[in-house]
């Protein structure tokens, strides 16, 4: 169990990511062949690739927020020692975390919503919930890398040592 | 946006309840609070504090906002740049430029500007066009006698083609934002694009004989150019498939995008340059990328669409027009404010903050809207490379090492260079709007 646990931490957004993005690519290349070999496309390659497209968002947020990628004024955060970084980036980290519990919060409603009224999508006749939750989802696992993302911020200012400073967006 | 809640909504006064999420965003980026963080409290607030919708709009603006086929080009053209990259088919654009403009006095240089033009043509991002082009000409550059921070700042400058020249990532969001075809745009802003290529050019020539960095005594052949383009032959298809496709109609933007991907790891994999074993990396990379770009655009729209609301668009036309109505002044007074908010904000929330704004004061002086969408995109893509908040300096700055600041005053000559073109752009529409007619 531990072990599957810390595979599901390194692995875990990696993984979804990968697959989420090939049928992505997959399918809309699909649709564009079906539509010159049989000049007609399928219902449901458009409305999959949609809602395939908003997890994939969502995710590869969580993701960017684990390897702290995302775009910010670093031009301060430069100039401070190791504990000024470290506030900065807690700072980040609990502004992300409110509105991360905002956002859940607030996109569970439609799917509850769906969930009580049984909507269908328009193509696939699938519950409209299953692809709803693709917003709650990335959230959360975006609230679950902030946690992480604290705890590291706050034992580097604990220890006066230099926070992690992320991945770069292009090596 | 505010057309999605029927009435025209009434123009608003500026109140402290619209004031403090605004200065609260302001607040909360210099702290260093990312940018789509940031966004969301200042919608969150905004909605808060004037009531003008329900909070609910937010939760189901996340699902919503995003759900649209044309935004899923992006994580596509993202993909098609980093393919272009790890097969190397971006070097063989590279040695096409080369073979056609290392002959200037400013050889390399020009190369390497005429090369991130090329990869505009492919890539939608101007990010991947920085990463791409840089990795391989930086060292290059300063070998031949350019200063690393004034190589830097080319390659920024270069590479803001991407989001210029079609597709582009920028004309994509506009479109879905202010309801323009993407199609449309990208035929629009063929010619607009070119030409700030062509001023970055000549300003990196006229830089090069006033301070003499690079003498190349590389002689034209003809003979060698053929051969380039011969070997860089399947490299070049791929602009022609999907400008092609999207210009006589056959693809979406969308559609041309998943199938430049498609094509570009089949040339990869029967060429050798790539392997399946590469696929987890060169997705992983992708994908963080989007990470980082969609829920800027994301958030934005909660936000645009609140200010839409709340009557600021119209307020906005009223104030302005009380102190001048001279097109010419409001055109030189947009322009103004693109290029300011460039500086302090990123991108994407300008263009789906700004857009529906400045729209109904561009209408007001009778500007068509896709002439609009031109002027927009051009002085806002100035923005990439002016400081401190010019994602291109970040780009090139992470990958050379050199400050941002070092590069971005070595980039002000480009700054000049494009501001001139986007003027010429503001007061000629037909340069926008002779393919559209």
């Amino acid at each position: 169990m531990r072990s599957f646990l810390s595979w599901l931490n390194t692995n875990g957004e990696r993984v979804l990511l990968l697959w989420l993005y090939s049928y992505l690519v997959a399918v809309i290349f699909i649709e564009v062949v079906r539509r010159f070999a049989l000049s007609h496309s399928s219902l449901w390659g458009e409305e999959t690739a949609r809602f395939i497209f908003i997890y994939l968002v969502w995710i590869a947020a969580a993701s960017a927020v684990r390897g702290r990628s995302h775009i910010r004024l670093d031009v301060i955060t430069l100039f401070l020692p190791p504990r000024g970084q470290a506030l900065i980036y807690i700072l980040g980290d609990l502004a992300t975390g409110v509105i991360a519990c905002v956002a859940l919060y607030w996109s569970m409603a439609p799917v509850m919503t769906s969930l009580r009224f049984g909507s269908v999508t328009e193509a696939l006749q699938l519950s409209q919930a299953l692809f709803l939750a693709a917003v709650p989802f990335g959230f959360t696992l975006v609230i679950v890398r902030v946690v992480q993302s604290l705890i590291r911020d706050v034992r580097a200012l604990a220890a006066g040592q230099q926070p992690y400073t992320g991945t770069r967006l292009f090596e | 946006m505010h057309q999605l809640y029927g009435k025209a909504p009434p123009t608003a006064e500026i109140t402290w309840d619209v004031g403090w999420p605004i200065l609260m965003l302001v607040a909360l980026f210099a702290l260093g609070v990312p940018v789509w963080v940031s966004l969301g409290f200042c919608a969150v607030g905004l909605l808060v504090a004037t009531q003008v919708l329900p909070l609910s709009l937010f939760g189901e603006a996340l699902f919503s906002g995003i759900d649209a086929f044309a935004l899923i080009a992006v994580p596509l053209y993202l993909l098609t740049g980093d393919v272009m990259v790890r097969t190397k088919l971006s070097d063989q654009l590279l040695d096409v430029a080369q073979a056609t403009l290392g002959s200037l006095r400013s050889g390399f240089g020009s190369s390497t500007l005429l090369g991130c033009g090329f990869f505009s043509c492919i890539s939608g991002s101007d990010a991947a066009g920085a990463a791409g082009i840089g990795r391989i000409t930086y060292g290059r550059l300063v070998e031949e006698g350019y200063p690393p921070n004034y190589a830097a700042a080319l390659i920024a400058s270069g590479a803001s083609t991407g989001i210029l020249i079609p597709p582009s990532i920028g004309y994509i969001i506009v479109g879905l934002v202010l309801g323009v075809p993407s199609s449309t745009l990208f035929i629009a802003a063929a010619v607009p694009g070119v030409m700030i290529l062509g001023s970055i050019l000549l300003t990196n020539i006229a830089m090069n004989s006033l301070r003499r960095y690079e003498r190349s005594d590389v002689r034209f052949s003809f003979q060698h150019w053929l051969g380039a383009v011969w070997r860089g032959r399947w490299a070049l298809l791929i602009p022609f498939i999907i400008l092609g496709g999207i210009y006589s109609g056959v693809f979406t933007p969308t559609e041309a995008a998943a199938v430049a991907v498609v094509i570009a790891i089949g040339i990869g994999l029967l060429q050798g340059t790539l392997k399946l074993s590469d696929f987890p990396s060169m997705l992983e990379n992708s994908a963080k990328v989007n990470g980082v770009i969609l829920p800027i655009i994301a958030l934005s729209l909660p936000l645009g669409q609140a200010l839409g609301a709340l009557g600021l668009p119209q307020s906005f036309v009223v104030a302005v027009t009380s102190i001048s109505d001279d097109p010419v002044m409001i055109t030189l007074l947009m322009i103004a404010i693109f290029m300011i908010a460039g500086c302090i904000m990123e991108g994407t929330p300008n263009i789906v903050i700004l857009g529906p704004i400045m729209l109904p004061l561009a209408q007001s002086i009778g500007m068509d809207d896709v002439h609009f969408c031109i002027l927009m995109m051009t002085t806002l893509g100035i923005g990439f490379i002016t400081p401190p908040l010019g994602l291109n300096l970040f780009v090139l700055s992470g990958l050379t090492g050199n400050t941002v600041f070092g590069i971005a005053r070595h980039a002000v000559p480009f700054v000049f260079g494009m501001v001139c073109v986007a003027v010429v752009l503001a007061f000629v529409p037909e340069l926008s709007l002779w393919a559209v007619r």
